[in-house]
């Protein structure tokens, strides 16, 4: 059942004659695994990660919608699509949990359920359609993102259309951390200290939502809804277990992102299955690393460092 | 002259449950101030109330004159230490720095001369040496001592302080009231949620006497009597909290 | 009882694809729907009531616990469990793919709980991060075996989204034994399963085995979970844990009702989602079991006798009508006690300058108490008379603002000029027995902070509740 390891086929060949095709593709596993996890590492910080997981199953009928109303497949129709079912998720999880007595796990649960059942509902049923299946939503079109339409500008034909999009999307990251490292750190830190600084937490949680939900929409695309969950946490929580400063967090997590494309291609093509699951995989196995280097660490040192200060944290 | 902090009429609820009754209040600058009261008497929610953490029920807040949200920027804000992660992947420094923030247009960067203040700042608490920790390796007293640092480092007129002898050794404590002593007398105002009554007279020239509603407030001397603690701490008020209660379940 | 004789009539009976017969319209499918007439239907049905029981019954304690989402990942964990179970002896053994589930259920959740005891990582990322990376791995094998030259492998993907026509006798035949062995459980141990839930210290304190029932609170969750797949789907399976017993939280505040009523709502989802999949020819089970337990949630969300919001709207609403009732009483007597209480009617003009309102305002105010026996109008409709009962109110609601602003300012040390706004408030919510409390901690006082008199109420009637 597992092919055997062939030398050639499995790390020569996808960088040599295989590399127009699997160039692309690790270079949007790249891009994704990026998005992800540069907002992952705040979602991790702020203790919102299965918010992520709400927002990658909720965005499903958005973009069905989207689809069905403008029966178009265009970027922008995407993207709106996305973002309004991701700002209705976060309104709705809030709603429910501030008016009833339920809490906010079960608000999350519930209200992600209903939307991804909505949406896989629309799907079905408009099977003809909707340009998306059942697959879609699981495996995404990750190992076939080579053969997509290349974009042009001024005739010359740059990169195929998911990817271009992509990399716009990590650029939007990249600079949003950039030009509100402060904000963010400060309201994840200490929210009232944000406040008492005059940085408005709730509009930077919204904020963050919202790029939440656009890198999810193009992550969900090439590698389905749960692996996105994995994208999100994957690589923020193996930085987070490394280092104790932020900024090498999210270099460490950009390092993560590249070193799991790469193996996940590989793996992929060797067992020749969805190579966003590899990619998963290979990043869950880096993780394992990680976790063991702290369990190992800790062996070596004894009991780790932590003077008395830490102990009264809880009390 | 302009009231360091002035309220009036301050009512502050949690989910319709009333926990601070029409605080009027006028904090002249330059003194060092205790806040005390039994527990969820409103000490924190007081503080939170005048730093728009959390929004009023009714009635207004003035810092120095103007309204609050204009003037938090004069404000420094000890929060308690139990609110924070302390697993946050930051250092002593990048905390201390956030003090600055507030200064810092939107997207700019911290800059040499930011990192000179908090380290002065630090220097002043005695944590210059840990500057490069994780915040999580500290003990309980320096962990306050950081915050403190930071609260240096905002540069403000008014301190508002959450408990910042709760839980530290005795040196902290001691390092502690030298530096809001040192505050003071720079025409400083603190207000200090404190709770050791054994203390307090020596610690603050004004007190504050919470409960559910304002109690008291005047100098140490002329508030901090018998009656007026029983008064504080004792249960008279059962029938107010009864019906605090009642009001809550009519929803 | 009758599910029990129900499942009896169902079990022997063959499985065949209902989706072979469906190219009929909705209403004959309805109608076959409720005959029974289809074996395999039966099948479907009895085993969507029978995972709407176990789920709801375990859910409701997730919920309570605040572990929802350990159910959430509990589901997606078995994934890669199932595949195992499917490779072991290559075909779809039900005992062989409950047993891998159930196995990489419980690692799942054992590995959150590793990963946050070793680690600095908080409970919601190790949740997500175990979550996705099992059933990441699981797809990698899923794909390994949709290559697999096997005819048998059919419906292995029909666990993603699930379809309970697919359900064969095996399968309800293990559903039955779950949710029996649940109900078995959770009666017997019912109260050790409270206290652990209510408050783990205490359980341990009085010697009961906290990590055996977590343990075999576990085990159940991942029976059930995994009973459940075939028909509702790996990925929403969490739901019809979570759901229903949100809304049974939403209805009642004891723990042995809320097992009944989620179980209940358990039960009507399974069945609605079973009805509603088998209407529209090409519809998965899972999601219309899903879209319909969130339907009875949002019911319970806005209808709930104590909670929902349009309960509590009206309930507002019928107490701001009853405060304005009582507002324009109180005014009728000021007007009179300013007049010395040397007449009885009151003109509406006196009454609009009192309430700050306009004349037609007042009126509308006054026809509100005609209509409710507290007040009479002359024939002109100018001139108000309170009734024997309107006039006991309206003495009832100024003693009432009265003692509440003596009692502010003599016990509470608020200043005279600032208690009025309270006692508006306060004197609509003050009952007799309060008012009782008042009197005698307050020495049975004549007048107020103001000087003025507080009315004697004779013949009782306080605010009315």
């Amino acid at each position: 059942m597992i092919p055997p390891f062939d030398w050639q086929r499995v790390v020569v060949a996808p960088w040599t004659d295989g590399l127009p095709t699997y160039g692309w593709v690790v270079l949007m596993g790249f891009l994704v695994a990026l998005a992800c996890g540069l907002i992952g590492n705040f979602l991790v910080l702020r203790r919102m990660a299965l918010v992520g997981d709400a927002i990658s199953h909720s965005i499903l009928p958005g973009i069905a919608v989207a689809f069905l109303l403008s029966k178009s497949r265009g970027t922008i129709v995407m993207f709106s699509g996305a973002l309004v079912a991701g700002l209705v998720t976060t309104v709705l999880i809030e709603f429910i949990h501030r008016r009833t007595r339920v809490k906010q796990d079960a608000a999350i649960g519930i209200v992600f359920s209903t939307l991804f059942a909505f949406g896989v509902l629309l799907i079905s049923m408009f099977a003809g359609q909707v340009d998306l299946d059942a697959d879609c939503v699981l495996y995404g079109e990750l190992g076939l993102v080579g053969m997509e339409p290349y974009a042009m500008i001024g005739g010359v034909e740059i990169a195929p259309q998911p990817v271009l999009t992509m990399g716009i999307v990590c650029l939007l990251v990249v600079a949003l951390i950039f030009f509100f490292y402060k904000e963010l750190l400060v309201s994840s830190f200490d929210p009232a200290l944000a406040t008492s600084l005059g940085m408005r937490p709730g509009v930077v949680h919204h904020a963050l939502m919202a790029a939440l939900s656009v890198v999810v929409v193009g992550a969900f695309r090439a590698v389905g809804a749960i692996l996105v969950i994995a994208m999100l946490i994957l690589p923020g929580a193996t930085a987070y277990l490394l280092v104790s400063r932020l900024p090498r967090m999210l270099l460490l997590s950009v390092i993560h992102a590249a070193l799991s494309a790469v193996a996940g291609l590989h793996l992929g093509v060797w067992l020749d299955c969805s190579i966003g699951a590899a990619m998963v995989v290979a990043g869950a196995a880096l993780f394992t690393l990680a976790w063991l280097r702290v369990l190992l660490g800790r062996r070596l040192v004894g009991s780790p460092p932590e003077p008395e200060g830490t102990s009264m944290i809880g009390g | 002259m302009t009231p360091a902090l002035e309220t009036h009429d301050l009512t502050v609820a949690y989910h319709k449950r009333p926990v601070l009754y029409g605080v009027d209040l006028a904090v002249p600058p330059g003194h060092l101030v205790g806040i005390m009261g039994p527990n969820g008497a409103g000490k924190t929610t007081l503080i939170k109330a005048v730093m728009g953490i959390v929004p009023p029920v009714s009635g207004w807040v003035k810092i120095f004159g103007e309204p609050a949200s204009r003037a938090l920027g004069r404000v420094g804000y000890v929060p308690q230490r139990e609110s924070v992660d302390w697993d946050f992947p930051v250092n002593v420094m990048d905390v201390v720095l956030m003090g600055r923030y507030g200064r810092l247009g939107l997207g700019r960067r911290v800059g040499a001369k930011e990192r000179e203040i908090a380290r002065a700042c630090l220097e002043k608490v005695g944590m210059l040496p840990l500057a490069d920790r994780q915040i999580a390796n500290l003990s309980g007293g320096q962990q306050q001592r950081v915050f403190l640092a930071r609260a240096l480092a905002q540069e403000s007129d008014l301190y508002l302080m959450d408990e910042p002898f709760a839980g530290v050794d005795a040196t902290t404590e001691a390092a502690i009231v030298t530096l809001l002593q040192e505050l003071k007398a720079r025409g400083k105002t603190i207000l200090v949620v404190h709770h050791d009554l054994t203390s307090a007279q020596q610690y603050f020239d004004m007190l504050l006497l919470v409960n559910l509603r304002v109690v008291a407030f005047g100098d140490t001397a002329e508030v901090f009597t018998e009656e007026l603690l029983q008064k504080t701490y004792g249960g008279r008020l059962t029938i107010l909290s009864k019906i605090a209660q009642e009001v809550k379940n009519q929803g | 009882m009758m599910l029990l004789l129900f499942l009896l009539s169902v079990l022997p009976a063959d499985a065949a694809r209902i989706s072979d017969v469906t190219e009929t319209s909705a209403l004959e499918q309805a109608v076959r729907f409720f005959t029974f007439r289809d074996p395999s239907l039966r099948l479907a049905l009895a085993g969507s009531l029978l995972l709407g029981v176990s789920c709801g019954l375990l859910g409701a304690f997730l919920v309570v616990r605040r572990m929802a989402l350990v159910g959430d990942t509990l589901s997606h964990a078995v994934l890669p469990g199932v595949a195992l179970g499917f490779l072991w002896n290559m075909t779809k053994d039900p005992l062989a793919i409950f047993t891998g589930a159930c196995v990489a259920g419980l690692l799942g959740t054992m590995v959150v709980g590793w990963i946050t005891r070793t680690t600095k990582l908080k409970e919601d990322a190790a949740l997500g991060l175990v979550l996705a990376v099992f059933f990441g791995a699981g797809l990698v094998l899923m794909g390994m075996i949709q290559r697999l030259p096997m005819a048998s492998k059919s419906g292995l993907d029909k666990c993603l989204f699930g379809q309970a026509a697919a359900l064969g006798g095996g399968d309800v035949k293990l559903m039955a034994v779950t949710t029996a062995a649940t109900i078995l459980l959770l009666s017997v141990f019912y109260k050790e399963f409270l206290v652990a839930s209510f408050d783990v210290a205490f359980a341990r304190t009085i010697g009961m085995p906290v990590r055996l029932l977590h343990g075999a609170l576990m085990m159940l969750l991942a029976a059930a979970v995994v009973v459940a797949l075939q028909a509702v789907g790996v990925m929403l399976v969490s739901a019809m844990l979570i759901t229903p017993a949100a809304t049974a939280y939403l209805l009642t505040d004891r723990m042995h009702r809320m097992l009944v009523l989620s179980a209940l709502f358990g039960l009507c989802s399974g069945a609605m989602g079973a009805f509603f999949s088998f209407l529209g020819s090409n519809l998965p089970t899972g999601p219309c079991m899903v879209l319909a337990a969130s339907a009875l949630f949002a019911g319970a969300f806005l209808f709930a006798p104590r909670h929902g919001l349009v309960v509590r709207w009206w309930r507002r609403r019928s107490r701001n009508l009853q405060v304005a009732r009582e507002n324009t009483l109180k005014a009728i007597f000021h007007v009179i006690e300013a007049g010395g209480f040397s007449r009885e009617g009151v003109a509406l003009e006196e009454l609009a300058a009192r309430r700050r309102c306009t004349v037609d305002e007042a009126q509308r105010e006054v026809l509100a108490l005609v209509a409710d026996r507290l007040a009479t109008m002359d024939k002109a409709r100018r001139v108000v008379h309170a009734t024997p009962e309107g006039w006991r109110k309206a003495q009832a609601m100024v003693r009432n603002h009265r003692l509440w602003e003596l009692y502010l300012t003599n016990r509470a040390n608020f200043r005279a000029d600032h208690v009025h706004d309270d006692a508006e408030e306060m004197e609509h919510l003050l009952d007799e027995e309060t008012v009782r409390l008042l009197e005698r901690r307050l020495d049975f006082p004549e007048r107020d902070p103001h000087g003025r008199e507080i009315p004697k109420v004779i013949g009782g009637g306080g605010g009315e509740r």
